[in-house]
């Protein structure tokens, strides 16, 4: 089973359950908590890390999601997007609060050149790289990957699964600011470019097809 | 900026969902989303294209005690009236804001003509939600004093409503309940003088309510008209 398709299939029964909260059902809301809040806190406890932490942002995020599902548009968004994207969102959040205490820890030792950036995580966790390469499952994610090269890889994988600013990456890979900051983007960028084009290969397909 | 550029757009949207777009930055971003369906829809594109991605996290069962906090949150198990939903944070609230802004604006150059003092007014435009029944396409323009204490309404197209209901005027805080400002008419201007209630106010919204206002101090009725506050 592909990524994205997983990730779709699991959207449709979704959508109904977040109707169903959207008129008040509570019973809807409970099973909608129960198929998605363990994939949320996942999210979110890999960019804030802090258990407690973690825990008030998930229910910020259902409170929310119950108050905000009636306006929920299945047209426009696939319910675990919508779902995952609040959650990230409150979770980026939180670090600008925490900011005055830095949750990062700082390299081990800068003059050991080799370690691997990832050593002074103390988890054993997938590194952001791993998660990357394991998202990339789908056919088109996966073609769409190989056009990346390492460093864009690794600087995308640390800015999105753990929530690091573009400074925080540029620590942690020990390189300066304007080339993380480009490397980041050309990644977004060449993903964006191939995932369009690979669903306009889609698109033919299905086309000819019917 | 003239973020209805979409190049611009788009590479905004891309720090936002992938998180690399922080602080200041971040919040001004966020306050643009209501009024650019460019932005909204370069979001939405690039949340549709990253957000898989996070499939690849092992899933981690959050304590039992998270889903009691959230029950408690939401009212327990008594199953509650739609109503319950608080509808000022809802997200759907926003989307009409922008709707109307267009043709609004034409009506706030009117409204705009005899300059003021030395403080210029705010202008507040409270676009048509949509989202009631019966709900009337029309927007309601709020101009408040440079100084804050006072608010005049009118409606842009007179509004027609039912012997037995009236609009009333509501500042909606950053976060907390709705403070009530009075009824306004639905049909010519109404002086709001009530400044204080003004005060940390993000929005303001026009609900409908039983003639002689809401029963409760909270709004009961649908909410027919919203605009976004920037002091």
């Amino acid at each position: 089973m592909s990524a994205t398709s997983d990730w779709s299939e699991r959207s449709r029964d979704l959508a109904q359950l977040l109707a169903r909260a959207g008129t008040g059902d509570r019973a809807a809301f409970a099973t909608l908590y129960e198929r998605t809040s363990s994939h949320l806190f996942a999210v979110v406890l890999r960019i804030c890390r802090d258990r407690g932490q973690a825990e008030d942002i998930l229910q910020e995020v259902y409170v929310n999601v119950w108050r905000a599902a009636g306006g929920f548009d299945a047209a426009q968004s696939q319910p675990l997007t919508w779902l995952t994207s609040i959650a990230r969102n409150r979770a980026i959040d939180s670090l600008r609060r925490a900011q005055t205490q830095p949750q990062l820890q700082t390299a081990t030792n800068p003059d050991d050149e080799d370690s691997d950036v990832y050593d002074d995580m103390a988890d054993e966790a997938p590194g952001p790289l791993e998660l990357l390469s394991r998202a990339s499952d789908a056919r088109a994610l996966s073609h769409c990957m190989q056009d990346l090269n390492a460093p864009q890889r690794q600087s995308l994988a640390l800015a999105f699964y753990d929530g690091l600013s573009h400074a925080e990456v540029a620590e942690k890979m020990g390189q300066p600011l304007g080339t993380v900051k480009s490397w980041v983007r050309r990644a977004l960028l060449s993903l964006k470019t191939c995932l369009e084009q690979a669903a306009g290969r889609d698109d033919e397909r299905s086309e000819t097809r019917s | 900026m003239d973020y209805s550029r979409s190049e611009l757009a788009d590479r905004l949207a891309a720090d936002y969902v992938s998180g690399t777009l922080r602080g200041p930055a971040r919040r001004r971003f966020e306050s643009l989303l209501p009024a650019h369906p460019l932005l909204r829809t370069a979001v939405r594109e690039w949340q549709a294209r990253l957000m898989p991605l996070t499939i690849s996290i092992a899933p981690q069962k959050p304590p039992a005690a998270v889903w009691k906090r959230i029950e408690a949150r939401i009212g327990g198990a008594v199953p509650a009236p739609p109503a319950r939903t608080l509808w000022w944070n809802k997200l759907a609230v926003w989307r009409g804001v922008s709707a109307f802004a267009t043709v609004a604006v034409i009506g706030l150059a009117v409204l705009l003509a005899s300059p003021g003092p030395a403080q210029p007014p705010v202008v507040v435009v409270l676009s048509a939600t949509g989202t009631a029944d019966g709900a009337v396409p029309a927007s309601f323009v709020a101009s408040i004093s440079g100084d804050g204490r006072a608010m005049v309404t009118r409606p842009l197209v007179n509004v027609s409503l039912e012997a037995n209901r009236a609009l009333e005027l509501w500042a909606l805080p950053g976060s907390g309940a709705p403070r009530s400002l009075g009824l306004i008419s639905a049909s010519g201007a109404t002086v709001v003088k009530k400044g204080q209630a003004l005060a940390g106010a993000t929005a303001l919204a026009v609900s409908l309510e039983p003639a002689g206002g809401s029963p409760t101090g909270a709004p009961t009725g649908p909410v027919l008209f919203v605009g976004k506050l920037q002091l």
